[in-house]
């Protein structure tokens, strides 16, 4: 057993995990939030990607300054779609709301297409390129910078969650939406900034994710490997979101390395599939009690 | 003018065609759908054979999410496993077709059975992702099984045969899946006339009132989902004996959510959305061909923008109809036959 | 209701096909003969656009081509096409569509699951020859696919010409060793079979074999594998720029010198003007000479000077042009054969005067000429990517596999 190898391929899987982890933060927010299971994710990353594309790409601006504004630009669209598409919806059964954040996905696959068109595209570089080591195991650096720039977002959110006025009235919506109405939060507020949130880590991961990976308007596919993270961690679970994000990023590509690349998602699905039989809300979530 | 509708008996009740209007309507129709393919050409009697195809798989997934409530994001899995069914039997036995479908259907049904099988334990959207994952499943088992399903390359079929006659054409093909379509809408119907049918939708409403009032939960959604995935597995029979070819990416996740929107579209838990909602979402594509053709005088660029414009709109479809008319196409139906049954008056 | 959607369909559907048939259709010369129509279902939208686009104007600025030539043996010829999105529910509605309302003699098919898909019906209507950007393994299965044919080597034949240049490059009893890496799907996995086995009759080690789920995907780990290996040479297929990219870096970043290679649709421009200086070094197997290189030829020429004719500021046509271009020239010179023996265009005949095609000189499309095996052309020549030139140079001699 090559325990060199097993190390390296670890460390490559933890490091994708990372970045799943932050998408699946950005996906809890709004679930949390406002119970939207949100199946148009990929789509959002995918739309600040491009984005970033527009930004760095076509209009040659420094990186640096195109990131901010192409993850300000998803954060908005995550705002314009809970407020024309998700309000009015709110009511309705949950499977009416899925299908609109399905439809919602097509649109922006649509619109990304039409701007853009169909051909595969490469973000401008703006990792630093020469690989990194820790101890004798290599790591690629795309993602070994994503994932630092992934987790140090990341604690921030959750320094957000704990400590400030507006993380404190998201979790006492999450928990109970009547009691933070009677207590002056406003609850339509904060349903949007909940998305927006949401949608801004989605962003920031989808512009990491693209410029690991590629970019094409089948980006979104990547929305199906973190629905299995957020399953397995608990949909309303921040804690599970972190710790099962890193844990099916890790096995996806350990699964990749060993048994090939067409095992990678059936492997995380099979996980999916014990969860739902063993602990169907998740490792770390709410279980739902439900009366007649 | 209609005014009252008072019945005498059960029977009257339950009666598909309360009136004699309706039955001469419906005979029209019949004859129509007769008479079509004597008439249209070639492309449009592709069309024909299409929403044909989609009208039952649609009707299907209506049983399944629409009636009782069981939402399925697997319904492209299921169709697969009737489209593979046939064509191992086309290729490996010389089975003609209606056994082969019946084959197909039943097969889809065992596998629908078992996916099923999660639907007591998870409920609602938790359902929904055991379903896709069944279809990644699925998916996995129709690429990777090579022996028997050919692999990545899939596996070509024999046309339907049937007493030594084959169906080797559009033209022949229609007149098995049309007739076929409107019996398996007529079976539905029929469904939920009796209490089967009532008891799935007791399970949609309130299943938890459902089992306190004696319904066996688990019975009657693993019947459902094995009744819905019957109607898949004999849709994608169709589709194989149709294009004549099967592989694993015929039947991608993308299906599975057409036919959901087109559920959606049309009306859920009524048949007649059901229709409406196949038979809107598989012309949909063709209209805006022929706009995007009208077009093209004036803008040369049209086509390369038709694509986008698609996924746009299909995606405008879904989110408009939700928002605005949650009980679909079938809603603006009645709508419209109530407002020629009861004018001069508005309500 | 239905019926009167039907009826308005129909009208809307003969509109519409009229008003297609009538903006898409080169020139035609006033002749009293009868045209003969080219039909395509062609990806002008959707996942291959990128070749699609390019497709269509190889084929249509062949059409006006040919007929600023004088035709087919006098007759016009008439190109008539529809927009699939790559989609092949939507090739065979156009190939329906098109049959029915023009009587095509050949038609250009966009995808492998269209070709599947449409023969049975193409066997017995027995009226069309069909070729298309497919370069499919199984294509060349005559017994199968009588009446579809591939304007080039199938990817099987490709992997072929890229072993064989492997082959060569090393010395008796110490061949290179080569690593294939392919995309999970069914263009992904077309050649890998037979690859393995032409490896083994060439005594190449096959030292690892990659496959990549589709979609954007971290690759690090796949790298890592091939670093263990150190082949010498790595194959990508099935795939059109993502992840070939990262695995160059990468692997040069790790410092090893392993040599890149690819198949037809990954051999283009698209590499060098995303990848920059890093495509350097990239090979890539083509059958057809590149419209930026050296070389030249009647045909050649001719087709320079109508691409330039036809859009003066496109500048380079990328190989999709080129293919087009191929392939419609096949399409006449089968055509020409079959009305010189004096002989019907039906699909059978036509597939006989493809089969009779030996030693043809493509005047400079192809620099060898060429011979039809299998309903196909096994012919190539590897090129390399000169990044600072931007273009790609020939690096091997062309290879006829027999």
């Amino acid at each position: 057993m090559d325990w060199l190898f097993f190390g390296e391929i670890s460390l490559a899987g933890l490091a994708m995990g990372g970045l799943y982890a932050l998408i699946a933060l950005g996906f809890v927010m709004i679930y949390k939030a406002t119970r939207v299971i949100n199946f148009a994710i990929g789509e959002i990353m995918m739309f600040a990607a491009y984005l970033f594309l527009a930004f760095a790409g076509g209009m040659e601006l420094s990186p640096w300054i195109a990131m901010p504004l192409a993850v300000l630009g998803g954060s908005i669209l995550g705002g314009v779609i809970e407020k024309t598409m998700i309000r009015p919806m709110l009511g309705e059964s949950p499977i009416s709301v899925v299908m609109v954040t399905i439809g919602i996905a097509s649109i922006l696959v649509g619109v990304v297409e039409f701007f853009w068109t169909a051909d595969p595209q490469l973000l401008p570089q703006f990792l630093p390129r020469e690989p990194v080591f820790i101890g004798p195991l290599y790591l690629a650096p795309k993602i070994a910078y994503g994932f630092l720039i992934g987790a140090a977002v990341l604690v921030l959110y959750l320094l957000y969650f704990r400590f400030s006025r507006g993380g404190v009235a998201l979790r006492a919506t999450a928990s109970d939406q009547a009691a933070a109405y009677s207590m002056g939060i406003n609850v339509r507020r904060v349903f949007n900034l909940a998305w927006v949130f949401g949608s801004l880590a989605a962003s920031l991961a989808g512009i990491l994710v693209a410029a690991t990976g590629g970019l094409s308007p089948q980006f979104g596919i990547i929305g199906l490997s973190v629905l299995v993270v957020v399953i397995v961690g608990g949909l309303d679970s921040i804690l599970g979101a972190l710790i099962a994000g890193l844990f099916i990023g890790w096995l996806e590509t350990v699964a990749g390395a060993y048994l090939g690349g067409e095992y990678r998602m059936p492997a995380t699905f099979v996980v999916l599939a014990v969860i739902l039989v063993i602990r169907p809300y998740g490792l770390f979530g709410t279980h739902e009690i439900e009366r007649v | 003018m209609r005014i009252g509708d008072a019945k005498q008996t059960y029977q009257a009740d339950e009666a598909i065609w309360t009136s004699s209007t309706q039955k001469f309507w419906f005979s029209l129709l019949l004859l129509i759908l007769l008479v079509f393919p004597f008439l249209a050409n070639a492309y449009l009697l592709y069309l024909g054979c299409l929403v044909g195809i989609a009208v039952i798989s649609t009707t299907g997934l209506n049983i399944l999410t629409g009636f009782t409530g069981l939402i399925s994001l697997g319904q492209a899995g299921f169709m697969g496993v009737g489209g593979y069914t046939v064509a191992w039997l086309s290729l490996n036995t010389g089975l003609p077709f209606p056994v082969a479908l019946l084959l197909a259907g039943l097969m889809a049904a065992a596998v629908g059975i078992l996916v099923g099988l999660p639907s007591l334990r998870v409920k609602g959207l938790y359902l929904a992702i055991a379903t896709l994952a069944a279809s990644v499943f699925l998916h996995f088992i129709f690429a990777e099984w090579e022996p028997v399903t050919g692999g990545m390359a899939g596996l070509s079929l024999e046309p339907a045969h049937l007493f030594g006659f084959t169906f080797q054409s559009d033209f022949r093909m229609y007149f098995i899946i049309v007739p076929l379509a409107v019996l398996m809408v007529f079976a539905a119907r029929n469904v939920f006339r009796t209490r089967v049918g009532r008891a799935f939708i007791a399970i949609r409403d309130r299943d938890i009132s459902a089992e306190i009032l004696g319904i066996n939960l688990l019975r009657y959604k693993l019947m459902s989902f094995a009744l819905s995935s019957f109607y898949a597995g004999v849709a994608g029979g169709l589709f194989a004996y149709f294009y004549r070819v099967v592989t694993p990416e015929s039947f991608p996740l993308a299906m599975s959510i057409f036919y959901l929107a087109a559920v959606i579209v049309g009306g859920m838990g009524n048949l007649l959305g059901g229709i409406l909602g196949a038979a809107f979402m598989t012309l949909v594509p063709e209209i805006l061909k022929l706009l995007t053709a009208a077009l093209t005088p004036f803008y040369p660029n049209a086509p390369v923008f038709m694509s986008p414009m698609l996924e746009i709109i299909f995606g405008a479809l879904i989110v408009g109809f939700l928002i605005f008319e949650p009980h679909g196409l079938a809603e603006i139906w009645h709508r419209i036959r109530r407002f020629f049954s009861l004018w001069p008056f508005r309500n | 209701m239905l019926k009167s959607i039907l009826s308005k369909g129909r009208r809307l559907a003969g509109l519409g096909s009229l008003v297609a048939a009538l903006t898409v259709t080169a020139p035609v010369m006033a002749q009293d003969k009868d045209p003969i129509v080219f039909g395509g279902s062609i990806p002008l939208s959707g996942v291959f656009a990128f070749a699609g686009v390019h497709l269509h104007a190889g084929l249509t600025d062949y059409t006006s081509w040919i007929n600023s030539q004088g035709g087919i043996n006098g007759h016009p010829v008439k190109y008539v096409m529809e927009d699939t999105g790559y989609e092949v529910d939507r090739s065979v509605a156009a190939f329906k569509k098109i049959s029915g309302s023009d009587a095509p003699a050949v038609y250009y098919g966009d995808s492998t699951g269209f070709m599947k898909a449409i023969s049975a019906e193409l066997n017995s209507m027995g009226t069309t020859l069909m070729s298309g950007a497919s370069f499919a393994t199984a294509l060349t299965d005559n017994e199968q696919y009588p009446y579809q044919f591939i304007p080039g080597p199938n990817y099987s034949q490709m992997f072929g010409i890229i072993l064989e240049y492997i082959a060569s490059q090393g010395k008796e009893g110490d061949m290179p060793t080569v690593a294939f890496v392919y995309s999970d799907t069914e263009f992904g996995k077309d050649p890998i079979a037979n690859g393995k086995t032409m490896a083994a009759d060439l005594g190449i080690k096959v030292v690892e074999e990659i496959v990549t789920k589709p979609g954007s995907v971290d690759v690090s780990a796949e790298v890592l594998k091939l670093r263990r290996v150190r082949p010498d040479y790595v194959v990508f297929h099935g795939y059109v720029l993502s992840p070939i990219n990262e695995f160059m870096v990468q692997m040069r970043q790790m410092g090893l010198d392993t040599q890149f290679m690819g198949t037809f649709w990954s051999s283009d421009k698209l590499i060098i003007d995303k990848m920059g200086k890093d495509a350097d070094g990239y090979m890539g197997v083509m059958p057809y000479n590149y419209y930026d290189s050296d070389e030249t030829g009647p045909m050649l020429d001719a087709l320079r000077a109508q691409a330039e004719k036809s859009d003066p500021k496109a500048g380079y046509r990328p190989t999709g042009y080129m293919q087009g271009w191929f392939n419609a020239m096949v399409w006449t010179e089968v055509i020409k054969r079959t009305l010189d023996a004096g002989k019907e265009l039906t699909a059978e005949n036509m597939a006989a005067s493809l089969a009779s095609i030996e030693n043809w000189d493509t005047g400079g499309i192809i620099g060898i000429p060429v011979t039809v095996r299998d309903m196909s052309f096994p012919v190539g020549r590897i090129w390399r990517v000169n990044a600072e030139q931007g273009r790609y140079e020939p690096v091997s001699d062309w290879i006829h596999l027999d």
